[in-house]
Order: C-alpha cells, then structure tokens, then sequence
C-alpha cells in the first residue's frame, strides 16, 4: 500500500470511528458513539416480585391506580387492608406518559430475587449455581455505563439504591475482570444508613479545619506511597475521587442533619401508612435532587410479604404505585432531568398462580414464586410481569400499551445503554443486541 | 560409620563481631487485609484501649455494607471514634518527638518506623502545627498500611 493510499483508508476508518460530536436540545455535548436519546435513566424494581393477575389484570380491581388508567373497585373483601394515601401527585396515570408492556416476561432461570435483580441489572439470565454471596459473574448494567459510555463518568453518576441489605449491596459491580469495582456503582442502603443505629455511630464526627485536612493528607499520601498497596485495589469496593467523596460525606450529614430535624418523621404526609419501599424511593429521590446521576436503579421489595399475606400483598403493592408516581413527579420536577428522563418500571418476577397454605385474616391465601427451570413443568406464572417505560414525549410513544407478549427481562439493560448512547461500545456477545429488543417498540 | 563419625565431630565455637540489634518485625509486607470486623474492633481498640460492645459493633457492621465506597465509611467511621469524648489521644506531641511517632507506628502499623519515616513525620510535626496528634492519628489510620496486617 502506497502512502496516499494508506492515509486515504486511515481517513475513513478514523471517521467511521470518530463521529462528529453533536449537541443534543439540552446543550450537552456528547463523543457520538452511539445517539443518545436521554441523559438519565432512572430503572426501578417493582416491587419484589408482582403477579400480572394483581397489577395489570386488575382481578383484585385497579390496585395501582398510579400506574394504570382504570376505576375498578378493590375486591370488598381486601379493600379494608389497603391503608389510606395522600391524594395522587399526578394528574393522570403514569402509563398515559409512555408505553405499558402487559405481557412482559422473566423467561428462563430461577425466580427468586436475588436472581431477579441479577438478570434486570445485568441483562443475562442466570443459572441455579448463582452465589448469592458474591458479586455477579458478568458486568452489570453500571460498569457498562461506567467503562463504555463516553466520556467516560465518575461513580457519582450511577447509583444502586436498595430497600435492604442481604445479598444486594454486591449488585453495583461484577467479579468480571474486565469490569469490576473500577465501573461501579455508587451503592446505598438508605434505611440501614440514615437510621438511628446509623446515627449513633456515624452521626458526630469530627470536623477537621482544612489545614488540619491538609497535615493529614500529607501523612496519609507518604504513608501510602511507603506501602506500596492500595486497599482500593482489594475488597474497597467502588472508588469516588476525594472531592466527590467530600460531597458524598456533606450528603450524609445532611441527612443525619434533616432526620434529627424531624423532617424525615412524615415527608410524604402518608402518616403511618408510609413503609420500607416508600422510604426507600423517598431516599432516591434525595440522591436526585442533589446529584442528578445518569443512571440510577433503585428497588422496592415489600409486596414480598405475599408469602404470608395475600392482602398485606395488595396493600403494599398499592404503596409502590404511589411511590413510582412520587418518584415521576420528583424527576419531572428536578432541573437537569425533567423531560431529559426514561423511567422503567418493571417487577424483577412475578408470582405463583397457585397459592401456598398460608391464608391471612380476610381468608386470601399467600403466593410464592417458585417457576421450574425447566420452563415446562408446574407453575410458570411467575415469569408473566409487565414493564412500563416513561419519558419525554419526543422519546417515548405516549399512552401506547401492548397486551400481546412483548419484551423480556434481559432487554432492560440493552435498552439502558442505548438509551444513555454507550450500546455500541460494549463488546459484542455481552448483552442482546438493542435492535433484537422488543422492548424497542416502546421508543419513537 | 560415615555417619557416626559425623555425628561425633566437635562443634567449633564461632564468635561474630556483631553488635547486638533489634528484632523487631519492621516489615510492611503487609498481604492480608482486615475483614470489616477486624478493621472496625482493632481501630476502636485502638483508639479506646478496650473492646467495641457487640451492640456497636452490629451498628458498625450494618452501615458499613449500607454503603458501597468502602474508604469512605472508614474515613467517618475514624472520624466519629475520634469525636468521642472518651477517645484516649495524647493533646500534645512528648518532648521525645521520635518515642511518639515510634510508639505512633506501632500502635496503628505494629512496627517501628524506619530511620525514613522517622524523619519525615518529625519533619511534618516539626514544620506544621496542624499535625497535632488527633491529625496524625487520624492520617495513619485512615492510610491503606492500616489496613492490612
């Protein structure tokens, strides 16, 4: 190859690789890998597993009237367990602000949550020999943000918020080697920290003068460099640069601040109505109003006591609707994300179509969720869930519900990167491929 | 035979001139790093000279896992001990400043400081007044060596 022959095909490979950078409606401007469609993307996990038969089939009537549109009365023998709300903070139903997928499905794997919460964040589906004890095996949707998206962000920018502790603090970044704690998300469980057990021990601590800062600092980065080994690069989990770790320290105490304040007591005026999963939106909330990150998963599980108590089910499946409305209205009412938003709400499975023994005081009895692997034999209907996705009108097909099966778990995190514009810098294999995702129809 | 014969030879006494030294472990080949427990129970003996209850201890625990950046809860969990009234840190440096940072060392690292450390945190204290020994603490406690034995 001649030179003018080989500078004329660098030439085009290098454009082919570097598109132009373009600026989107916002005035952000953006290395064009892939097209952003949205600068944030919030996913939350409804609600610890949801059966279709109480949400979007209503045969119990509307008991998320939040979400969907539809006046049906709440079966008489449940409706004196639904505990009182505050009036909704929308006008309408948030499905009149997107696409309603009704017939979505968790196709393959064990249906329980840890393994539910696992695919959604990592969009592959998992096995039996899932180790609940450790990080999971592929990337999450977070390191993938972290790692391809371009430019590339701090942690700051992505953030798991979950209801509990357990197995799900390991959820903000994989054992992958090639991903890891380096791509991770920022991860909080907001009810363990800003707690009174959290106070008692996190709550006062001494405040150093910058110079005094500046002293430490000078013996800590000698002592560093004399060591030679970096606690980060061990068991440190994820990693924020010291000025972002400045601002997440002001973020703690202000919320240690606001509780002893009393203005945590009641802040949705829901009185004692106001549970684990409202909290714990409540805290999301929080995170984006202070940092509005790019990507933000955030879950909710207390629909779970369906184990124990079908109406207990109903009535907290009733709270996380008000909760996903409040969230919407809190993103919609937040500079830097209003109408620049996609909110996916999705359950991580669904539940059994045959009830347990269990039987509670209203005479319903509990529900499981406990699908065969096999996909053939027993009860599948823990696989049947819905999946709603929200956003500006100019990005998402407005009031359009699908009731034909449509969509699958798997597809949320492919449908993430493309919507954050980093899709097409992830290697091939690792995700399905956006334009194979039904879950596409939902976009504009 | 061979090895009676062996086994029988005198053993020659051999004088080394040497002086005598310290044997003091001086390493920071430090591998292993503490688990949660240990780093929160040995900082809080540390800094308190007695055990943590059970009950702070499961506090401890608890917000530690609530909070993925891992440094970060350290640094305020260090930061809250050192806030506690009843946290055993010297107000002033000894006169002896070398005894102190040694003793500092030991504590926090379980080694003396090399003849380098030495000098240089002398050196900080001597030059800074904002190192007083609260700071000091603070920084060898909060260094990645402290968090590994």
């Amino acid at each position: 190859m001649d030179r003018k022959k080989f500078i004329k095909s660098v030439g085009l490979a290098a454009a082919g690789v570097f598109a132009a950078p373009y600026i989107l409606p916002t005035g952000r401007l953006f290395a064009a890998s892939g097209a952003r469609k949205v600068n944030h993307v919030v996913f939350l996990l409804y609600a610890g597993g949801v059966r279709n038969l109480e949400s979007v089939h209503m045969v119990d009537g509307n008991l998320m009237p939040n979400l969907l549109s539809g006046n049906a009365a709440i079966s008489n023998d449940i409706v004196n367990s639904i505990d009182p709300l505050p009036p909704s903070v929308l006008g309408q139903p948030l499905q009149n602000f997107g696409t309603l997928f009704k017939e979505f499905r968790y196709k393959e794997g064990p249906t329980g949550h840890y393994n539910g919460h696992t695919v959604a964040l990592t969009g592959n589906y998992v096995d039996v020999d899932l180790n609940i004890k450790e990080s999971p095996r592929k990337p999450t949707i977070f390191e993938y943000y972290r790692k391809h998206n371009s430019p590339q962000q701090t942690a700051l920018n992505s953030w798991w918020v979950a209801n509990t502790l357990g197995p799900y603090p390991a959820l903000n970044y994989s054992s992958d080697v090639n991903y890891g704690a380096k791509y991770g998300a920022n991860f909080m469980a907001p009810t363990s920290l800003i707690s009174p057990a959290g106070f008692d021990v996190l709550g006062n601590p001494r405040n150093f003068t910058s110079n005094e800062l500046g002293a430490m600092y000078n013996i800590r980065d000698f002592s560093d460099q004399t060591f030679r080994k970096s606690f980060v690069d061990g068991s440190a989990g994820v990693t924020n640069t010291d000025n972002e770790a400045n601002l997440l320290q002001q973020f703690i105490s202000q919320s240690y601040a606001d509780a002893q304040s009393g203005l945590y007591n009641d802040p949705w005026s829901a009185g004692s109505s106001m549970n684990n999963d409202m909290y714990n939106v409540f805290f999301a909330e929080k995170i984006i109003q202070q940092f509005k990150p790019e990507l933000l998963v955030v879950n909710m599980q207390d629909v779970d006591v369906a184990h124990f108590n079908f109406s207990s089910y109903a009535n907290n499946l009733r709270k996380a609707d008000y909760a996903a409305a409040h969230l919407w209205s809190v993103i919609q009412a937040t500079p830097g994300m209003a109408n620049d938003t996609v909110l996916i709400i999705a359950p991580e499975h669904g539940r059994n179509l045959n009830t347990n023994t269990s039987i509670d005081g209203n005479g319903r009895l509990a529900l499981d969720h406990t699908a065969p692997v096999d996909l053939i034999t027993g009860d599948q209907t823990a696989r049947e869930i819905f999946c709603m996705v929200l956003g500006p009108p100019s990005v998402v097909k407005q009031g359009q519900v699908i009731n034909t099966l449509y969509g699958e778990s798997i597809e949320i995190a492919p449908m993430i990167a493309n919507l954050l514009g980093f899709d097409t810098n992830i290697p091939g294999g690792k995700l399905k491929p956006y334009n194979l995702c039904e879950m596409g129809a939902a976009f504009i | 035979m061979i090895s009676t014969l062996l086994s029988c030879s005198k053993e020659k006494d051999v004088i080394y001139d040497v002086n005598a030294v310290n044997v003091d472990d001086n390493s920071i080949d430090k591998s292993r790093s503490k688990t949660t427990s240990e780093f929160i129970s040995i900082a809080y003996a540390d800094l308190f000279g007695t055990t943590i209850s059970q009950s702070d201890l499961l506090k401890l625990n608890t917000v530690y896992t609530a909070f993925g950046d891992k440094k970060l809860i350290e640094d305020r969990i260090i930061k809250n001990f050192l806030n506690n009234s009843n946290v055993n840190v010297p107000v002033a440096y000894d006169v002896d400043t070398s005894a102190f940072v040694n003793a500092a060392y030991k504590k926090f690292y379980n080694r003396s400081a090399n003849a380098f450390e030495l000098y240089y945190v002398k050196e900080q204290i001597r030059l800074n007044a904002n190192l007083q020994p609260i700071v000091l603490y603070y920084g060898l406690m909060t260094s990645d060596e402290y968090r590994y034995y």
